[in-house]
């Protein structure tokens, strides 16, 4: 029987789940919604893994994204890494030379400087999201597209427009003036896609030395617009992954082998757990004045798991 | 006792405290300094501020209203500088009259000037306390002396307590400095406990105090322009200082939004060290208390810096 690896990546936006194999290669993927509701995504993804593999011989589990500490919690993983180790992991796996990482995803965009296979340096953007996948979800919905069409269309534009992109509230207005003024659609969003590489330019890789190979991955590699943007303004060829979209996750799997087989057991607790009840349930802890928001994830009634208290009164 | 005076516990506290509490002790004040900042301090902080001011000035309002009703009086000082021809934060020379004005029903506050580089102005601002509290004349000097007496360290104490949870975890080779206003550092509410995490994670913290003074001197004044403000003097000169005798494998900036302060040091530091490739990575705290966007940068750079050292060590055997 082969053996394979769980990589879960619990973004803000996006779930994904995938499975590798013993080379590093993706047998199975999942792109699935958080919609806030992450342990029933989670549970959603292992049904789908469980339906279409059945059990197979899962020998370590990682888990990354802003939801790690929960799906580790549920699954039970060998390994709980950040999001910028995971793709830097999963970036130097596709492409040992790999100089450059952009990753945009929902709420997060990060650059990654890596020098001989390592990573030297790196950012994040900070309280604003104006550069992000759900800047670009909410104006492809103001302008009435499918988000997947978004990056096709800017292909088509002949002639850019110019939009503030600094901040999401200033671009939407200036979308609305240059929609009034008769510009076409194509251009707009053209306009949009400059202005969000120019944003993500500025502000992220602020002061970094950006040099190819470069890799775009994330959620919003998908959008080609935005990946011709980044090409022009950079002056360099971008390359997209095949499995852009869950390399966090493709990273994680990667560590969580590595730390199973230094380990030499799996904390992973099967495909059948999508059959037990998870339940959450919160309480203010009135101990002091820091009002401390506990949580409590259980497993049908077994407390898996507490935390949120400064104090570590609460936390198990 | 003669009465209660109240010290909220934020800004130039984590600098002053021994002093203060020398010369009100002397004079036979009971001194009540408000707990460490909690959530309830943020929160009515947050609530009495005006909407612009930094993080570390809105808890200091928080802590002004936990004191208010227990005290008899308040003591929020105007310290305009430290050190001759350098001046402190705006906002640490206006802070007696933004409280004023934004908190109600106070008790008296005593809100002299100090321009604590001056013998004869700190000598004055005493008298002008003492007076005000009703004390007599010997007392008063008898309480000065007392205060600049006071040779201890605040912060080191403070740096003391912090790093005696360290002692039973080895520390491991990575030296990181820690930067950002004493306010922000010694702060574990406001900084999300960032020392403890780095003291779990088995960092060797070095602080902005760790460096000798004439090495800071020296340091700060290799700039162009001399400083303006006496806390970037500390820190850019003990950043420089470290950075160039290679003490440091890395930096992280702990700076408040909407700082000017910290705005024009992280960049002159930040030059600093990309020169000798020493990583710096800047934190922004503000109001969330949501701790996910903090920890994930943070576990990031100390992968890196683990991953960075591995790799020279790896190198180093090869030579």
């Amino acid at each position: 029987m082969d053996n394979y690896y769980l990589g879960i990546d619990v973004g803000s936006v996006s779930t994904n789940l995938i499975l590798i194999d013993e080379d590093n290669e993706l047998v199975f993927k999942r792109y699935l919604r958080t919609q806030g509701k992450p342990i029933d995504i989670i549970k959603e993804g292992i049904k789908e893994l469980s339906d279409e593999f059945g059990a197979k011989n899962i020998l370590g589990v990682g888990a990354t994204g802003s939801g790690r500490y929960l799906a580790s919690i549920i699954v039970g993983a060998d390994i709980v890494k950040n999001e910028i180790t995971s793709h830097a992991v999963a970036a130097l796996d596709y492409n040992s030379e790999v100089k450059t990482i952009i990753e945009i995803g929902g709420q997060d965009s990060k650059i990654i400087i890596v020098r001989d296979g390592i990573v030297v340096d790196f950012a994040m953007n900070t309280v604003c999201a104006a550069g992000t996948g759900s800047f670009l979800d909410r104006q492809a919905l103001r302008l009435g597209i499918d988000i997947s069409e978004f990056g096709n269309k800017a292909l088509d534009s002949n002639n850019d427009v110019r939009i503030a992109g600094r901040c999401a509230v200033f671009a939407e207005s200036d979308m609305i003036h240059k929609q009034q003024l008769g510009h076409n659609q194509e251009d707009i969003i053209k306009g949009l896609c400059s202005a969000l590489v120019r944003n993500y330019l500025s502000n992220v890789g602020k002061g970094k030395e950006i040099t190819s190979p470069i890799l775009f991955q994330g959620g919003v590699a998908a959008n080609k617009g935005i990946k011709a943007s980044f090409e022009e303004e950079l002056n360099n060829n971008v390359i997209v992954p095949k499995n852009f979209d869950v390399m966090g996750a493709i990273g994680a799997a990667i560590l969580g082998k590595k730390k199973a087989k230094s380990q030499g057991y799996t904390n992973f607790k099967g495909v059948d757990l999508y059959k037990n009840n998870y339940g959450v349930g919160s309480i203010e802890c009135s101990g002091c004045s820091n009002i401390c928001e506990i949580l409590e994830i259980k497993e049908d009634n077994k407390v898996l798991a507490r935390y949120g208290d400064k104090c570590g009164k609460w936390s198990l | 006792m003669k009465g209660k005076i109240g010290i909220p516990r934020g800004m130039m506290y984590y600098e002053l405290y021994p002093e203060w509490e020398g010369y009100f002790r002397s004079l036979n004040f009971d001194l009540i300094t408000s707990p460490r900042t909690n959530k309830e301090i943020l929160d009515i902080g947050i609530f009495t501020c005006v909407d612009e001011a930094c993080l570390p000035v809105k808890i200091f309002h928080g802590h002004v209203d936990y004191l208010k009703d227990k005290v008899d009086y308040i003591f929020i000082p105007k310290i305009t500088s430290l050190c001759k021809g350098e001046y402190n934060c705006p906002k640490i020379l206006g802070l007696p009259d933004m409280i004023k004005h934004s908190i109600g029903n106070l008790p008296p506050v005593i809100d002299t000037e100090f321009q604590s580089y001056k013998r004869s102005s700190i000598k004055r601002a005493y008298n002008e306390i003492g007076k005000s509290l009703e004390c007599n004349s010997s007392s008063i000097s008898k309480a000065y002396r007392k205060a600049l007496d006071t040779k201890d360290k605040y912060i080191d104490r403070l740096e003391a307590e912090i790093l005696s949870n360290r002692k039973d975890i080895e520390s491991t080779k990575l030296n990181l400095l820690i930067l950002g206003h004493p306010y922000v550092i010694f702060d574990e509410f406001l900084n999300m406990g960032i020392l403890n995490k780095l003291i779990d994670n088995k960092v060797n913290i070095v602080f902005p105090e760790d460096v000798e003074e004439k090495d800071v001197l020296y340091y700060s004044n290799l700039l162009p322009k001399r400083m303006f403000w006496t806390e970037g003097r500390r820190i850019v000169g003990s950043a420089f200082s470290l950075i160039d005798k290679q003490k440091i494998d890395g930096i992280i900036y702990l700076s408040s939004f909407g700082c000017g302060l910290d705005s024009v040091f992280t960049y002159i530091i930040s030059r600093k060290a990309k020169e000798r490739n020493i990583p710096i990575m800047e934190l922004t705290l503000d109001e969330q208390t949501g701790e996910a966007g903090f920890n994930t940068r943070l576990e990031a750079y100390l992968d890196m810096m683990k991953w960075r050292n591995k790799n020279e060590n790896y190198l180093s055997s090869l030579r």
